[in-house]
């Protein structure tokens, strides 16, 4: 007790005062960095991009044709989220998180300034959590931006109204926000086991480039296996099998054991991955 | 803070190594744990749990329910582009959400993946809806039979609804109504279903002159509500060439909003009346729809049934879906009308996106040639179609129906 008690302004402070400074820096260079913020407002130009499309066609026998929830963003400018997001989640979004998550740790190494970044007096498990918040804050960002400017566009270019959820039952916009709220934070939830491969690739090579590509094939692969009638007994364990899930908070009820089953594929991933991430990082004799 | 220090490297690489086995378990564990006493039931026999099914009372059902057909057709689902629809039960496994107050309301949810396709009924109406294309179909009972179907529902009756999706009930219900004939009944061990303990009947057909093998009807033992139903074909001895069964279930009633359906503001809408049948009459394909002069003959019976149709002009229906829609009921299963419209479906006779489907070729990919026709075959039913416009069709091998077409 006294151990505990008697330094009070001691390591313990000065050591977590170091990880927050470590972590604002860490954020500053992933949101500061150009081609981070280009992919960031490339992502939200995409529902920019659909809505203007839809827009345009509306009145054309085109319109109400394409993916799921094209047909409804006409009607409901809220729908222009969900349609954004599923036409984001196969590829860009697994892209713009690989990028970022792939080049937490060897891009520092290429740059030649993780040397100096492990002379902090922070240790290297607290450094590696720091570069996984970091990582995982762009890809919240990253969904955001998608549904804030998707929601702002499908509201000036369609107007918004009452919600009807995929059964065809209608509830009230307040309620409909909420469950967008929900898919939000369901998406954000689903990248986080690949922010999780790709800090262990980012451990494992002193090429950005490398560990980036392997991280967007880990993800591209899962799609490849899931879409394999074959494989359907590994298929639930996959990274990407539950990402669509989000299409719950649509339904009539929404049934928890679904997102939960996702959710905890995401958590398996991360702790498998961020064990590997960890041994790894802990372990490398660091030269560059 | 420095405890992970003293961990040699070694030491350092088995962590992944004991949290990939953690995780492991973690995901093993609860599926083989769980089971419930069933073997502690008191022993019934066949006639004692029929006798229960018979006069059960209805209670509130609430749950998810799996079906999963492998009856061996070639894959034609199209539920990635088309959203959920009554087509996926033609193979593969679908999940359905399904509510049920016990009494005349219920609604079963056909879930896809950001897709749904729902069947709600609420006394003598019935909708359905599709979020796909976001077209609800609203069944109402014919006004003049309104009076004959309030004596009707109370023994159960409801409107009949295209594409309709199965529930373990009804398909549990279907295999009893077919126990009566030439079969042997029988329960089995105890099983457990969706968490519950559950009686188990075993029907297996008196012949050798079916694809079916037998039939399971796994009964909970404290509702009697049928729990799952599996057809097993005699093709495959490994697994159930259908099989419908909960694997969650409630018997709490469900919200009643849950029942209450209106379409959606801005849904195509299309109003059906449907007659109920006279009594006594089976219900048959309309003979309109499959050309002049269709007629209808039964031979065999129980399960040998074969139900041949004369006079099909089968060019005739291919190329009326070629022009647009098939005339309702014109299969004879409403499975199969739906996937005619579905894959014919066009507003304005445009379909930009997808490309025109080719009837004759889905028809030549589904069927094999043959000895004077053509031969659909799959684990439970044989259709054949014959040169001369004879469509003859039975839950027998094909065999079976060639020799019956000579």
């Amino acid at each position: 007790m006294s151990l505990v008690d008697s330094p009070p302004a001691g390591p313990p402070v000065s050591s977590a005062r170091a990880t927050a400074r470590l972590l604002g820096s860490e954020l500053r260079l992933v949101f500061g960095r150009v081609r981070n913020i280009v992919l960031l407002v490339g992502l939200a130009a995409v529902p920019l991009l659909i809505g203007t499309v839809l827009f345009v066609t509306q009145d054309t026998p085109v319109a109400g044709q394409g993916p799921p929830f094209l047909d409804r963003v006409t009607g409901n400018g809220v729908f222009l989220v969900f349609a954004a997001l599923v036409s984001c989640l196969p590829f860009l979004l697994p892209l713009c998180v690989s990028i970022v998550s792939g080049d937490a740790v060897a891009g520092e190494a290429s740059a030649g300034t993780l040397r100096y970044l492990l002379v902090v007096p922070v240790p290297r498990t607290r450094l590696l959590l720091v570069k996984a918040v970091a990582a995982l804050a762009y890809a919240a960002a990253a969904v955001t931006a998608i549904a804030g400017v998707g929601l702002v566009a499908g509201a000036a270019f369609f107007g918004v109204g009452d919600v009807v959820l995929l059964s065809g039952d209608t509830i009230p916009l307040a309620e409909g926000m909420l469950r967008t709220l929900g898919v939000v934070g369901y998406v954000v939830a689903s990248l986080t086991g690949l922010v999780a491969v790709g800090l262990f690739l980012s451990t494992l090579t002193e090429v950005p480039v490398a560990a980036m590509a392997a991280t967007v094939v880990v993800a591209i692969v899962s799609g490849v296996l899931d879409a394999l009638p074959q494989l359907s007994a590994i298929h639930p364990a996959l990274l990407t099998h539950h990402w669509l899930d989000f299409g719950e908070f649509l339904r009539l009820e929404v049934d928890a054991s679904t997102l939960f089953a996702g959710l905890a594929v995401q958590a398996a991933w991360v702790a498998v991955f961020g064990a590997l991430a960890w041994s790894r990082f802990t372990t490398a004799d660091v030269s560059s | 803070m420095d405890t992970t220090r003293s961990l040699s490297p070694r030491a350092r690489w088995a962590v992944p190594a004991v949290v990939a086995g953690a995780v492991a378990a973690a995901f093993a564990v609860p599926a083989t744990m769980g089971a419930v006493a069933s073997d502690e039931l008191p022993a019934v026999t066949a006639d004692e749990l029929v006798e229960r099914l018979a006069v059960a009372e209805k209670v509130p059902v609430s749950g998810t329910v799996v079906y999963t057909a492998r009856l061996g057709l070639p894959d034609v689902t199209v539920s990635e582009i088309q959203g959920a629809g009554p087509l996926d039960l033609l193979g593969g496994s679908s999940t359905v959400r399904v509510w049920s107050d016990g009494e005349d309301s219920s609604r079963a949810a056909l879930l896809g993946e950001v897709s749904e396709y729902s069947v709600v009924r609420d006394g003598p109406e019935a909708w359905t809806y599709s979020s796909a294309d976001d077209e609800a179909v609203h069944y109402v009972v014919d006004p003049a039979d309104l009076e004959r179907y309030e004596a009707l529902a109370q023994e159960g009756a409801e409107p009949p609804v295209d594409g309709d999706v199965p529930t373990p009930s009804e398909a549990a219900g279907l295999a009893l109504a077919y126990a009566r004939t030439t079969t042997d009944v029988t329960t089995t061990e105890p099983v457990e279903v969706a968490g519950r303990a559950a009686y188990q009947l075993e029907m297996r057909p008196q012949t050798d002159g079916t694809l079916v093998d037998r039939v399971l009807v796994a009964v909970d033992a404290e509702t009697s509500v049928p729990l799952r139903t599996q057809v097993w074909s005699v093709q495959d001895a490994e697994s159930p060439a259908i099989e419908v069964g909960f694997t969650d279930v409630s018997f709490d009633a469900p919200d009643l909003s849950v029942f209450d359906f209106s379409a959606p503001a801005g849904a195509d809408v299309r109003e059906v009346e449907v007659p109920l049948p006279e009594p006594g009459t089976l219900e048959q394909p309309s003979s309109d729809a499959l050309g002049k002069d269709a007629g209808v003959a039964v031979s065999g019976t129980g399960w040998e049934t074969v139900v041949e149709l004369s006079d099909v002009d089968v060019d005739e229906i291919l190329g009326a879906t070629s022009e647009g829609r098939l005339p309702e009921g014109s299969t004879g299963s409403s499975g199969a009308d739906d996937l005619f419209e579905e894959l014919t479906e066009s507003e304005d006779g445009e379909l930009p996106g997808l490309p025109e489907l080719d009837t004759q070729a889905l028809y030549e990919q589904l069927t094999t040639e043959v000895d004077g026709g053509r031969l659909l075959t799959s684990a439970l039913l044989s259709v054949l179609v014959t040169d001369d416009g004879r469509v003859l069709a039975g839950a027998v091998p094909p065999a079976t129906l060639e020799e019956l077409a000579g």
